[in-house]
C-alpha cells in the first residue's frame, strides 16, 4: 500500500500544468519525430536535450518532456512503416511486414487505428511493471558497492552486443572506443590531462551531447544525402481508424503476449525495442501458425510488433532509473541527461528524490492516454508529415541540432566536433559497426573507472575485490550466460535462415 | 570477388583501431600521479586498449560485412554538406546568425534536392523560423550580427 502512496504523489507531480504541458508537447513532438523516417526516438531525444538545458528545466520537468518524446516516438515509428513501407525507427521495422501489406489492401486506416491500440497496452503493461519492479530491484541494489558496481558496467558492456544483434566482435569494439574516447580530458582524480594533445577545447572531455547528436542526427543526415529520395508518398486512401479498436479486441491474444514479451526483452541490459518488436513477432508468427496469414496483412503480424517494442521502451527505463544501467540507445541519452544535471540514478535516487521517479511514472500514464487519443482519432495529421520533402526535414534537423549544441557552450569548437562525430558515426554505419555502444562507453566510462579505482583504493591495490563478493560474482555470471545466449541464438538463426 | 571487396572496409578499421590502442596503451604510461595512488589515470585508459587491440586484430582477420559506400556523386554532395556546415561555424562568431544561416540554410536545402525557386523562399522561411523560435519562443539569445546592438 505503500506503493499507492508513492502513486498518489507522483500524480500530484504530473499534473501540475507545465509538467501536464511537457507531457502533452512532448507526446504530440514525439509521434511527429517517430512518424519520420530515419529520424527515432534516439535523434528526437538527442535533439532535445540541448534544448532543454537551455530552457532551465528541472530535471523532473525535462525528464517528464523527454520520456514522453521517447513513448510518442515508439508510437510514432509505425505511422510510416505501415504507410510507405519504410520504418520510421529501427523497432518499427517488424511492422512493415504485415502493416504495409494491409495498407495496400486499403486498410491503413484500421491497420493504424489497431497499432495505436496495441501501442497503447504495451506501455502501458511496462509502465505497471515499472512501478511493481523497479523498488524490488532498487531494495537489491542498495547493497552495491563500488566493485559490485564495477561488474554492474562489465555486464551492462557484456550484454550490449550479445542479443542486438550483427558482428559480435565490432560491438565489443564499439564499447571500447567509447570508453577511450571517455577518458578524454582532465582526469577528475589526479587532474593529470589525458589524450587532449594539448587542446585546451577538450580539458573538460568531449561534451556527451555533441558525441551523441554528432553519432545520430548528422550521420543520418549523411545517409539521407547518399540516396536521392525521390520522396515516396502514401496515395492510398486511409480511411478510419476506429474499425481498428474492434480488430484490436480480436487480437487480443496476440496484444498482451507481446506485451509480456516485450517487457521482459526491454529489461534486459542491452536488448532494446527492437529485440522486444522482433521476438513478439517470431513468437505470434510460431503461435498463429497455419491460421495466420503473416507477411500478407495478417492484423496479428500488425499488432504483436507494436505491443512488443512500447513495451519494451517502458521496460528499458527499468534498469535505466534503479541501477543506472541503459537498457537501450534511448535510455542511455536519458541517462546522460540525468547525470549532467548532477543526478545519479540508481537505488539512492528512489530514497532522495521520490518525487522525481514517481512524478515520470505518474506522467508516463498520463501521457500514454495522450498518445492513445493522439494517435487514434487525430491519426490522420500526423500521416500527413510524410508528405513533407526531405530537403526541408533534413537542413531543419541540423540546423536545430547546431543551434542548440552551440548554445550550450558558444563554442564553434564543438560544431567541428560535432561534424566530426557525424562522419564517424557515418563511417561506423557503413561498417556496420553499431554506434550506441561507442555512445554508452562514452557515457558509462567515467562512472566504471570512478568505481573501479574506489574499489582498490577500498582493497588497497588488490585486485581480487573486482570478484570478491557473491553478487559480483552472480553479475558476471549472468553476463556470461546472456552472452552465450546471445551467441546460442546467433548460431541458431544462422541455421534456421 | 564482392566478398574481397567487401571485407577491405573493415581490414582497413582494423589496422586504425589497431593503432588508436597501441597508442593509447603507450601514451597511457605518461600519465602518472605523484601520490602514489593504487590505480592511477593511466591504468584505465590501458585496461581498456588491450581488448580493443585484441577485437581489432580479430577484426583484421575476420572481417565481417560492410554496407555499400557511396558513388562518386553521392560522395561529393555528402563533402558539400561538411564544408557548408564548417563554414556555418566559421562565420556564426563574425557574422552573427541571420546572415550565415540564411547562406548555409539555403545552400542546403538546394544540396538536399530541392531547386533553386525552392529554395530562396525556404530557406528564408527556415531561418525566419528559427530566428523567431530561439530567439523570442524558447528565449535562447543566437549570436546577432556585429554593429545591430552596439
Amino acid at each position: 500500500m505503500e506503493l499507492l502512496g508513492f502513486l498518489a504523489q507522483g500524480l500530484a507531480v504530473a499534473l501540475e500544468p507545465q509538467h501536464l504541458f511537457l507531457a502533452l508537447a512532448g507526446c504530440a513532438l514525439g509521434t511527429l519525430i517517430g512518424a519520420l523516417p530515419g529520424l527515432g526516438p534516439v535523434n528526437g531525444v538527442a535533439l532535445m536535450i540541448p534544448l532543454t538545458f537551455n530552457f532551465n528545466l528541472t530535471a523532473t520537468a525535462a525528464l517528464i518532456l523527454l520520456v514522453s518524446l521517447y513513448y510518442g516516438c515508439m508510437y510514432g515509428g509505425r505511422i510510416s512503416s505501415i504507410l510507405l513501407n519504410i520504418p520510421g525507427d529501427e523497432p518499427a521495422m517488424m511492422t512493415t511486414l504485415d502493416g504495409f501489406p494491409m495498407a495496400q489492401q486499403g486498410r491503413g486506416g484500421e491497420a493504424l487505428g489497431l497499432t495505436g491500440v496495441a501501442s497503447f497496452v504495451g506501455a502501458l503493461v511496462a509502465t505497471i511493471g515499472l512501478v511493481l519492479f523497479a523498488p524490488v530491484l532498487v531494495n537489491f541494489a542498495i547493497r552495491f558497492g563500488p566493485a559490485e558496481y564495477f561488474a554492474l558496467f562489465v555486464l551492462a558492456f557484456a550484454t550490449i552486443g550479445g542479443v542486438t544483434g550483427g558482428h559480435l566482435a565490432k560491438s565489443f569494439l564499439a564499447a571500447c572506443l567509447g570508453l577511450l574516447l571517455g577518458t578524454v580530458g582532465i582526469d577528475a582524480v589526479s587532474s593529470v590531462p589525458r589524450f587532449t594533445f594539448g587542446w585546451y577545447e577538450l580539458y573538460d572531455g568531449i561534451d556527451f551531447i555533441v558525441a551523441l547528436v554528432g553519432l545520430f542526427a548528422i550521420s543520418e543526415c549523411l545517409v539521407f544525402l547518399e540516396d536521392s529520395h525521390q520522396g515516396r508518398k502514401p496515395t492510398m486512401t486511409l480511411g478510419s481508424a476506429m474499425p481498428g479498436v474492434r480488430t484490436a479486441w480480436q487480437c487480443r491474444g496476440s496484444i498482451g503476449r507481446s506485451s509480456l514479451l516485450g517487457f521482459i526483452a526491454g529489461v534486459l541490459p542491452g536488448a532494446g525495442a527492437a529485440l522486444g518488436s522482433f521476438l513478439s513477432y517470431t513468437l505470434e508468427r510460431r503461435w498463429q501458425g497455419a491460421r495466420g496469414h503473416f507477411g500478407t496483412g495478417d492484423p496479428h503480424g500488425v499488432a504483436a510488433p507494436e505491443a512488443g517494442n512500447n513495451a519494451a521502451a517502458g521496460g528499458a527505463l527499468i534498469p535505466m532509473l534503479s541501477l543506472g544501467i541503459p537498457g537501450s540507445g534511448t535510455t542511455a541519452i536519458l541517462l546522460a541527461l540525468l547525470l549532467s544535471m548532477n543526478i545519479t540514478p540508481g537505488p539512492l535516487l528512489f530514497e532522495n528524490q521520490p518525487e522525481l521517479v514517481w512524478g515520470l511514472v505518474a506522467a508516463l500514464f498520463i501521457g500514454n492516454l495522450m498518445l492513445l487519443a493522439l494517435n487514434i482519432p487525430l491519426v490522420g495529421l500526423f500521416a500527413r508529415v510524410l508528405r513533407a520533402p526531405g530537403w526541408f526535414l533534413m537542413p531543419m534537423v541540423i540546423m536545430v541540432a547546431f543551434v542548440g549544441v552551440y548554445s550550450l557552450s558558444n563554442s564553434a569548437f564543438d560544431l567541428y566536433l560535432m561534424l566530426a562525430f557525424g562522419v564517424l558515426g557515418y563511417v561506423l554505419r557503413k561498417l556496420e559497426i553499431p554506434t550506441v555502444p561507442v555512445v554508452l562507453g562514452l557515457l558509462l566510462g567515467g562512472q566504471m573507472e570512478y568505481n573501479l579505482r574506489r574499489a582498490m583504493s577500498i582493497s588497497g591495490g588488490d585486485w581480487n575485490i573486482i570478484w570478491n563478493s557473491g553478487i559480483s560474482v552472480g553479475i558476471y555470471l549472468f553476463a556470461i550466460v546472456l552472452l552465450l545466449g546471445g551467441l546460442l541464438f546467433h548460431w541458431l538463426m544462422k541455421r534456421g535462415g | 570477388m564482392s566478398e574481397q571487396a567487401r571485407a577491405v572496409g573493415d581490414r582497413i578499421a582494423g589496422v586504425l583501431l589497431l593503432l588508436v590502442a597501441v597508442a593509447a596503451w603507450w601514451l597511457s604510461y605518461d600519465y602518472t600521479s605523484g601520490f602514489g595512488q593504487t590505480v592511477g589515470p593511466g591504468a584505465f585508459p590501458r585496461l581498456v586498449s588491450v581488448p580493443l587491440g585484441l577485437l581489432s586484430i580479430y577484426l583484421i582477420a575476420r572481417p565481417g560485412v560492410n554496407q555499400r559506400w557511396p558513388e562518386r556523386a553521392a560522395l561529393v554532395r555528402q563533402l558539400c554538406l561538411l564544408v557548408l556546415l564548417m563554414v556555418y561555424a566559421g562565420l556564426i562568431q563574425p557574422l552573427g546568425f541571420l546572415p550565415t544561416a540564411l547562406l548555409t540554410v539555403t545552400l542546403m536545402i538546394r544540396l538536399f534536392g530541392a531547386s533553386w525557386r525552392q529554395a530562396l523562399p525556404f530557406g528564408l522561411l527556415l531561418t525566419l523560423g528559427l530566428y523567431l523560435l530561439f530567439e523570442f519562443a524558447l528565449g535562447m539569445p543566437l549570436p546577432d550580427m556585429p554593429g545591430l546592438n552596439g
